[in-house]
């Protein structure tokens, strides 16, 4: 793990603070199958961080285990220097969790909901409603304050749930998926949100399946696959390692011809139903292209999404 | 603050919480509670009185009203705890998100107790005013006592609930344990025919805790009190809301957290 190494050297000026979450050999058996595997992270005060993997990677899992819900077989864990198997409620206290499933009391109205939650919360009778308007507006769900659950659309219940994770003005956010399966107004206006509580100075881990959404918001991004860290770093810095360059991607017929120009410094590959070149520039892509009389269904600069599917054994590599 | 004033604190949440989710549907929450034991009483007490003589020195009409309260007592806590538990549990998903709040797992329980001893203590005080009004009290007293004693018993009866909410593998296995454990605990408890003259019954019915909590709203409805019996069942009582409410909570920990 050289790399990640360097990756963690790069960023002193926050390696200078305790970390807000510290994982180490942390581990989690279901049975006997390996959820999480001597998994070591990381996450500092004011940082994004990203986990990104396959789904059954461990990253809910991983979640889960911040704040009491999975318990851990094995490794030490801390959140703000609690072990969360034992004070998970300290920790509770200072963190807003957005879960995969919304979880909203579909019988009570979007106010109602925030109630019942700002008095978990402890937030006092007279300071709630004021708060619970303020972040109903900050989301855009003034409009239906008053409205049973059952009425919201799906992207209103998931900003619903950004407000409830919001409600004790916490210091760190926990977003699992936060924007799976929501329409890109939607998802742009959550992305908003997000870094505008960022730029407040706090800290937020996400997991996500969308690499745009992981590059976009993160600062630092872990790659899980079957329940450890395969690599971690910044977005650039992480391209830059596993698929510097550009990304020519091809339909499956033309991978013969590609394959007969293919000079020097030219990676051809085969990814699902696609085969894809990947260059040092986008000149030795359309150079390639017009050589071998292809035309590529698009050219792009690569991105963290060849990254992930490298990183995950999920490129199935010609050249291996 | 203390652990344990936090805790409760927490845990009143909880039932707040319940409390709003449940008026919202008042009339339907509470008409089974209600209605199922006046028509017990009606059918029952009122309809067999005349062909059944009395029973110690009691019409079978006065002798039926006290196990009324417990039943109230019986079926809130049972079904709130098991049919409600499991609900909010598995298909509304309450707890994901009630549990990343300071809320945990025996902030859950607690409240949970906390609400079906106030539900049963209520459903129990106002089942005692239709029985006060049909005449079927003995000692109005006992009215006060009523809500204590209900809300007691339905601390166990919630319990056993909440394993049943712990152990079923769908919601179909509810029935299960309703026909073989409650029903069973329900008509073989005092309730319809005195276990005196039953001695095998009598004392398979001491491990049912809701045996225990129906002869002490019996006592106190028949105004006939002997004190060592009223510690005994106040001792068996405290016993099995200590121990299944403890085995209850350690299972559901098992279940919302893994």
């Amino acid at each position: 793990m050289r790399e990640t190494q360097s990756t963690q050297n790069g960023a002193t000026e926050l390696r200078e603070q305790l970390p807000v979450i510290r994982a180490r050999n942390v581990g989690k058996l279901f049975g006997e199958s390996k959820a999480l595997a001597a998994l070591d992270l990381d996450v500092f005060p004011g940082e994004c961080v990203g986990l990104l993997g396959p789904n059954g990677a461990g990253k809910s899992t991983f979640i889960g285990c911040l704040y009491g819900a999975v318990l851990r077989s094995e490794g030490e864990l801390s959140v703000f220097g609690h072990d969360p198997a034992k004070h998970a409620r300290l920790i509770k206290q200072r963190i807003g969790v957005v879960p995969q499933e919304n979880a909203l009391d579909e019988g009570l109205t979007v106010r109602e909901n925030m109630q019942v939650y700002a008095r978990f919360g402890g937030i006092g009778k007279e300071a709630a409603l004021p708060r619970i308007d303020e972040l109903l507006a900050h989301m855009s769900l003034d409009h239906k304050r008053d409205s049973p659950i059952k009425a919201l659309s799906g992207g209103m219940k998931r900003r619903l749930a950004f407000v409830r994770a919001l409600l004790a003005d916490p210091e760190v956010l926990i977003l699992d998926e936060p924007t799976t399966g929501l329409d890109p107004t939607v998802r742009h206006l959550l992305w908003e949100k997000v870094l505008a509580y960022r730029q407040a100075g706090k800290t937020v881990l996400l997991t996500t399946h969308y690499m745009h959404e992981a590059e976009l918001l993160c600062d630092r991004i872990v790659i899980l696959n079957r329940g450890t860290v395969v690599d971690a770093g910044a977005p650039r810095e992480l391209i830059a390692q596993h698929a510097p360059g550009f990304v020519g991607i091809f339909a499956k017929e033309d991978k013969e011809r590609l394959r007969a120009q293919l000079s020097s410094g030219l990676e051809l590959y085969q990814q699902g139903w696609q085969v894809c070149v990947r260059g040092p520039s986008l000149q030795a892509l359309t150079d390639v292209q017009s050589a071998s009389s292809t035309v590529a269904l698009q050219l792009r600069p690569a991105n963290l999404e060849d990254v992930y599917l490298k990183l995950t054994g999920q490129d199935l590599g010609d050249n291996e | 603050m203390s652990e344990l004033s936090i805790s409760l604190q927490l845990a009143w949440h909880v039932v707040v919480r319940n409390w709003i989710v449940y008026r919202k549907d008042f009339l339907a929450n509470i008409s089974p509670t209600l209605a199922d034991p006046a028509l017990m009483l009606t059918a029952l007490g009122l309809g067999l009185s005349p062909f059944i003589g009395q029973i110690n020195g009691l019409s079978y009409a006065q002798y039926l009203a006290p196990g009324m309260v417990a039943t109230t007592a019986l079926f809130t806590a049972f079904f709130e705890c098991s049919y409600g538990f499991y609900v909010r549990m598995t298909y509304e998903s309450v707890f994901k998100a009630m549990l990343t709040t300071p809320i945990g797992v025996r902030e859950v329980v607690i409240g949970e107790f906390l609400w079906v001893f106030i539900r049963a203590g209520l459903m129990a005080l106002c089942v005692g005013v239709v029985l006060l009004f049909m005449g079927l009290i003995a000692n109005p007293v006992a009215l006060l006592l009523f809500p204590l004693i209900g809300g007691f018993l339905a601390v166990p009866c919630g319990a056993i609930g909440l394993l049943a909410a712990s152990y079923v593998k769908n919601i179909n296995q509810f029935q299960t344990v309703y026909s073989f454990l409650i029903a069973p605990i329900f008509y073989l408890s005092g309730v319809f025919f005195p276990l005196a003259d039953r001695p095998v019954l009598a004392i398979i019915a001491q491990i049912s805790p809701f045996y225990h909590g129906v002869r002490l709203l019996q006592m106190s409805a028949w105004n006939a009190w002997t004190p060592g019996e009223i510690a005994y069942h106040i001792g068996a009582l405290a016993v099995f809301s200590a121990s299944l409410g403890w085995w209850s909570y350690v299972s559901i920990r098992k279940k919302l957290t893994t």
